[in-house]
């Protein structure tokens, strides 16, 4: 059953504006953070809540603020990840464009239990529309007091800056993020020293995804007992789900945390277009391994898929029929990874240009038969010995679907 | 710490990678994107290794090492993948000659066929038999790429001075990149582009001029490939014979590995273990060397005049025929003029061969202008001590560095290396400049102020500070009350009319100043060529100790250090450089001994002028005798630097034509003349006998030196410190109706001897010109002057000719010149300022007229 809580209000005509937003109890959670909370009370809340990061590697939310050093005469820093680069995926945007106070409203709260008094939103360069209407959103919480010098006259003081991208599906990842909000070309930093501790500009910064963020209001409201009830006990809240490809009904729903893939398809989003035959899932944004039609029984929350060899990432799935060639999936996806690349690592750029090239081949009709294992040698040699996950994140859907829909692709290649 | 690489137990005494560690033991590991200078990258991924009780696999080049690490560096799979990756690098890399069973064979063709214009193999490689891919290929004994390879069809820039850009052979390490970036502060390279078409360039894919390259080479250096080579070696095999010395072109005394073979220099680049350069040198030492000790302007045989011509003779002619002559005259009759760029030991000689020899006090040098005089100077009138030492990587410890009088990047470009790397430490830079420097976008502060307004900044700011800290500590020391109560007429009002500078940045400064130590303050020799400069350097002075930071004095000429060291022991009662030319205006001095270029003065007229040096210049004109003197690479000799560390360079090549070593010139001379106690065999013999007798340099022994341990002029240790008082006078240099632009005058340093490489070595004099007068676009718009075009400027001293370079750095109303001490009279700057009229006017700043020249 479609549960609506982070979406609740997402109906209610002009809810972008903050008088709008307020008539339906908006920045209520703020209220009481700032006023009737302790920022370690906040923090341990988030952590009870086992919210974990809806970016794509899931990790927990108040863990990760945890790691921020407190005592230390450095500026902190929070930086949204409105990138949403990862195809398929479309919740964030969804989020930003309806409710923008409500990812405001984490981001106080976030910064408040931190002690963070400057915040970056990193939004995708295509996002024009949802920039605009987010600046326009930070102006009215500044003039409302939501923002600023002395928050509510408690004394806390935050201000939160729009950064456009441009375009780079890699500054999507939160170190490159950091480097292109510093001005710099967007390649990913070595790893350590982490960015909780070295991050912006050498200060010590949190990085979260979107909804992440706008899942903390109503952890502050509902409590983290609830947050659980509401979700998994390990993996709290609903999520939002997009759904994209052959199916009747495409779009967001949003649901709770494990709901069974299958019901997702075929109950949610109407099942298969045209009536036709399902023949795989992606079931967590372009960088999931591929599921194919008998494994979609499954449970959506990060450990399950995680036991089933994929990931649940950024949630968003990618439903593809009988009638589509999977080389063609495999043709975008490597087109994706060989353009994306930045070009730091040898397996990551060299690679995946190269594996681009054979697939290419191979749907050119000149196939040969050594082709797919080349593909797999190229694709383990990126697998965990690249600088950054893109490597993982290519190497990990071209693996899969080398390896599940083999015969398929063989099919291809003539003698 | 203990760590186990592949099984071996090994103790590690600070935190490294685990690469460093496996290289310091001996342990190849191989590796492409990692250097030893330079901050990890881990690019390539070559390096990676694996770790007992880890998942995966990590690149040795950005792991540390930690307490019981068990690493394993080589196995069957780690050999596998390594492979794999190589051939990944090497399908977008012309790979036939390296994997070519005939390879050996191909030796004799090498350097012939290299004249074609595309690199599609090693054969035809520049780099080949110095290319770190070709190592790494041998290693990992790859013979075949299991890909068709790809040629990216990238044309080749050459378009650029001293080096080509072949991107077709890059394998993107991003060396260049982070040398350009992290140590040069330049970032004329970046990444450019992604994905498959990923690769190196510069912005708009501008050329390297364009995009801000300094043309230091270091990115030449640190490239792995061929993709980066300099275009002197582009036909040459490799070398037979490497060695080391000191380079000569300014006063930091970079230490330069120069290639050689069969006797003759290929190129010149910064050793990785120099003692102050540390694996880094600028344009001159790294792109100049060779064709300035090879120039056609090489003086190769002794020459006499006779029938009013200058003829070549053989040596013993010519030394007769200058003995003879000298002899002729009294001591006082005769002058000399030393070199600070000559070693100590030539220098010592040309002053006892004065003294000795000529019997005459007449011996001066450029030393006599330098800042190390007037601070001299300042410190005998107020009674304090001078320090003049430094050790460079004390600047990289400073919080607060102020600059002020040289733009550094230029004059002392290793000295800038070390203040950016303050900078990224999170060092606060102020500099205090009208020009706009390029390393002013590394400041914390640029105070743009009007030229020569120095000492009412620093005076305010001196002032600023007593209010502000505790007067307890500044009182006790001494002349505190007289320094404050001469402040007391300085107000803020004023301090602002005279510097321009705005309210806020004076107080920025201060804060900063208070706040931010210990403090390094560098001076450059504009601050002290005012008539004033004693003024602007005494209020440096003040601040200095008021803040307890150090003072960095930067002397310009390679030797210029020494050669203090020498006059001020040696020549104490020298007339003077001024009273030598006033002198021979007057006819009292009639025979004139140059060993250095001198500044230019139309009047002197000399009955007898010897000329000693290794090129041809403007004064041979005049000149009765020339002798050959050798270049730097020819003899061996010691060099005392900008820090005061004395160190040896070394003979590298022969010497050309007849040319001799300055040492021997003299002291061949003394025997002629009738001095045999002049009679030395070596320049070492003069070291030792320079050692005994220069306080300086006592306590040094000669052996430590060749041994090249690091040593230093011997300075009294905690000198005596005092407030100057300062004096307020009206100080200004003001345009006028008839002259309404500031001409600002810098002491140009990119000559050698008599040799302006701007104007020998043409791709150096793209960089930087002498003969440019650099104007502001708004200026030049309005006198409609453009870029390259000849223009006149015209101050009351006359007329001189140079060519516009418009840049956007120069402040409106004023232009830019370069002064050279000995040019053709109608482009002399000097000719201008020279510091030999008797006008009383500066050397830095003159009120002009400028006009479209022909
Ligand atoms: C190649 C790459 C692209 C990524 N793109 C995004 C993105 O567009 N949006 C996002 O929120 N996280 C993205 N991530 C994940 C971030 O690196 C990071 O884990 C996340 O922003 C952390 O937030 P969370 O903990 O709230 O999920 C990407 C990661 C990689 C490796
Ligand atoms: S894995 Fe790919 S995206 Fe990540 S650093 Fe390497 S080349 Fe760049
Ligand atoms: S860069 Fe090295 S490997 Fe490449 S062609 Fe030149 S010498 Fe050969
Ligand atoms: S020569 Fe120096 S400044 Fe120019 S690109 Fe290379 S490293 Fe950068
Ligand atoms: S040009 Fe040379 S140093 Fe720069 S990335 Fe390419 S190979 Fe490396
Ligand atoms: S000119 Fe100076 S900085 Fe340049 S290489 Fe020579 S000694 Fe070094
Ligand atoms: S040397 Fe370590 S990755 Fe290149």
């Amino acid at each position: 059953m479609e549960e609506k809580l982070l979406t609740q209000h997402f109906g209610i005509e002009n809810l972008f504006k903050i008088d709008v937003y307020l008539k339906h109890s908006g920045y209520q959670a703020v209220k009481k953070a700032l006023k009737e909370m302790k920022p370690s009370e906040i923090m341990d809340e988030v952590k009870a809540a086992n919210l974990r990061g809806r970016g794509g590697a899931g990790f927990p939310a108040g863990v990760k603020w945890g790691f921020v050093p407190q005592d230390i005469d450095k500026p902190k820093y929070l930086c949204v990840n409105a990138d949403e680069g990862e195809p398929g995926t479309f919740k964030d945007r969804y989020i930003m464009s309806h409710n923008p106070h409500l990812l405001l409203e984490g981001i106080i709260i976030a910064s408040f239990a931190v002690g963070i008094h400057k915040g970056f939103v990193y939004i995708r360069g295509e996002y024009e529309t949802i920039a605009l209407r987010f600046e326009q959103a930070i102006s009215e919480a500044n003039k409302e007091g939501f923002l600023g010098k002395n928050i509510l006259g408690t004394g806390f003081d935050l201000n939160v800056f729009v950064h456009r991208g441009a375009g780079s599906y890699i500054c999507g990842e939160e170190t490159a993020l950091l480097e292109s909000i510093e001005g710099k070309r967007g390649n990913p930093r070595l790893k350590p020293p982490f960015p909780a501790s070295v991050g912006l500009f050498g200060c010590p910064t949190v990085i979260n995804n979107v909804e992440t963020l706008s899942n903390v209001p109503q952890i502050i409201l509902n409590g983290a007992k609830w947050f659980c009830q509401k979700g998994l006990p390990k993996d709290g809240g609903t999520r939002i789900f997009g759904v994209s490809g052959m199916v009747k009904n495409p779009g967001i729903y949003e649901l709770p945390m494990g709901t069974n893939l299958k019901d997702i398809i075929f109950k949610h989003a109407g099942g298969m277009k045209d009536g036709k035959k399902l023949k795989a899932v992606i079931p967590g944004g372009m960088s999931a391994p591929i599921l194919t039609a008998d494994e979609i029984d499954i449970k959506m929350d990060f450990d399950s898929l995680m036991d089933a060899k994929s990931m649940l990432g950024s949630a968003a799935i990618i439903v593809i029929d009988e009638d589509t060639s999977i080389l063609d999936v495999l043709k975008v996806i490597t087109k994706f990874y060989s353009h994306e690349s930045c070009g730091q690592c040898t397996p990551c750029r060299v690679g995946n240009s190269w594996i681009n090239k054979i697939v290419k081949r191979i749907a050119g009709g000149k196939g040969k038969k050594e082709d797919i294992d080349n593909i797999i040698r190229l694709a383990s040699n990126m697998l965990g010995k690249t600088l950054c996950p893109l490597g993982d994140a290519a190497a990990m859907p071209i693996l899969s679907i080398t390896q599940k829909f083999r015969k398929e692709i063989e099919s291809y290649i003539g003698n | 710490m203990i760590i186990f690489i592949d099984g071996k137990k090994f103790g590690i005494e600070s935190k490294k990678t685990i690469l460093e560690a496996a290289r310091e033991n001996e342990i190849y590991i191989p590796s492409l994107c990692d250097h030893s200078r330079l901050s990890p990258f881990s690019g390539c991924r070559l390096c990676i290794v694996e770790i007992k009780g880890r998942r995966g696999y990590v690149p040795s080049c950005s792991t540390y090492v930690e307490e019981g690490m068990d690493v394993k560096t080589d196995s069957p799979r780690l050999r596998k993948m390594r492979k794999q990756i190589l051939e990944l690098i090497l399908s977008e890399h012309p790979n036939a000659c390296l994997i070519c069973s005939e390879k050996e064979n191909c030796d004799e063709y090498k350097s012939t066929i290299r004249k074609v214009g595309e690199v599609t193999g090693c054969v035809l490689c520049p780099n080949n038999g110095r290319c770190e891919l070709q190592d790494v290929v041998k290693a990992l004994k790859i013979d075949k790429v299991r890909f068709p390879s790809v040629y990216r069809n990238y044309e080749v820039k050459k378009n650029d001075p001293f080096f080509d850009r072949n991107y077709n052979l890059c394998i993107l390490c991003g060396r260049c990149v982070r040398v350009c970036h992290d140590l040069r502060g330049s970032s004329a390279v970046s990444f450019v582009f992604r994905g498959s078409k990923a690769g190196i360039g510069t912005v708009f894919d501008q050329t390297l001029l364009e995009a801000g390259c300094q043309f230091c080479g270091a990115c030449v250096d640190v490239c792995p490939t061929g993709a980066l080579t300099e275009r002197a070696l582009k036909y040459e095999t490799l070398p037979d014979e490497t060695r080391k010395t000191i380079c000569p072109f300014c006063s930091i005394g970079c230490e330069l590995k120069m290639e050689l073979k069969e006797g003759r220099i290929l190129n010149s680049a910064p050793s990785e273990d120099g003692p102050v350069n540390q694996g880094q040198a600028c344009v001159k030492g790294r792109f100049t060397i060779k064709d300035a000790v090879y120039s056609s302007q090489r003086i190769l045989k002794p020459m006499i005049r006779k029938n009013k011509e200058l003829e070549e003779v053989s040596w013993e002619e010519a030394l007769d025929f200058v003995a003879k002559k000298l002899k002729k005259y009294k001591g006082k009759e005769i002058g000399l003029i030393a070199s600070p760029q000559v070693s100590n030991e030539d220098n010592f000689l040309i002053h006892k061969f004065a003294e000795y020899v000529l019997k005459t006090e007449n011996i001066d040098s450029v030393v006599r202008f330098s800042s190390y005089a007037v601070f001299q100077d300042l410190a005998q009138k107020n009674g304090f001590e001078l320090n003049l030492n430094f050790k460079i990587e004390d600047i990289s410890k400073a919080k607060t560095i102020f600059l002020l009088g040289a733009d550094i990047v230029v004059t002392h470009p290793i000295i800038w290396l070390e203040v950016l790397r303050a900078v990224n430490n999170g060092a606060k830079l102020i500099v205090a400049s009208s020009v706009d420097f390029f390393l002013n976008r590394f400041s914390s502060l640029w105070l743009k102020m009007k030229p020569g307004s120095e000492y009412f900044l620093l005076s305010f700011l001196s002032k600023v500070i007593i209010d502000k800290s505790k007067v307890e500590n500044l009182a006790q020391i001494e002349g505190f009350k007289n320094l404050k109560s001469s402040l007391d007429e300085l107000d803020l009002s004023q301090a602002i009319e005279k510097t321009d500078i705005e309210e806020e940045n004076i107080k920025k400064a201060a804060e900063i100043l208070i706040k931010e130590t210990p403090s390094v303050f560098i001076f450059g020799m504009e601050l002290t060529q005012l008539p004033w400069g004693s003024q602007n350097l005494a209020g440096l002075w003040n601040l200095s100790l008021q803040t307890q930071g150090q003072l960095v004095p930067l002397g310009l000429e390679t030797n210029l250090r020494g050669l203090f060291e020498l006059n001020r022991h040696c020549s104490s009662n020298t007339k003077g450089f001024k009273r030598i030319i006033q002198d021979a205006e007057e006819g009292k001095v009639k025979a004139l001994y140059l060993a250095s270029p001198i500044p230019y003065s139309q009047k002197a007229k000399f009955e007898f002028l010897v000329i000693q040096d290794s090129f041809m210049s403007e004064n041979m004109k005049k000149a009765d005798a020339v002798l050959p003197a050798a270049s730097f690479a020819e003899i061996e000799g010691t060099f005392v630097n900008v820090e005061g560390r004395i160190q040896k360079f070394n003979k590298v090549i022969e010497p050309l034509g007849e040319a001799k070593p300055d040492w021997w010139i003299i002291s061949q001379l003394a025997q002629k003349m009738g001095h045999n106690e002049l009679n030395y065999n070596a320049s070492s013999e003069i070291s030792k006998e320079m050692i005994k007798n220069i306080p300086g340099f006592s306590g040094i022994s000669f052996q430590k030196l060749k041994k090249g341990e690091r040593l230093f002029i011997q300075e009294e240790k905690k000198g005596k410190k005092k407030f100057v008082p300062i004096k307020f006078f009206s100080t200004s240099i003001e345009t006028s109706k008839e002259y309404p632009f500031l001409m600002l005058v810098d002491y140009n340093l990119d000559y050698y001897k008599n040799l302006d490489l701007s104007q020998e070595i043409k791709a150096f004099g793209i960089i930087r010109n002498s003969r440019w007068f650099k104007i502001n676009p708004n200026d030049a718009k309005k006198t409609k002057l453009k870029d390259g075009e000849t223009m006149e400027v015209e101050s009351s001293k006359g007329k001189v000719k140079g060519i516009v370079k418009v840049l956007e750095s120069v402040p409106r109303g004023t232009i830019v010149a370069s002064f050279l001490w000995n040019e053709e009279e109608t482009i002399s700057v000097a000719r201008l300022v020279s510091p030999l009229s008797n006008a009383s006017h500066s050397l830095v700043l003159l009120p002009v007229k400028i006009k479209r020249g022909k």
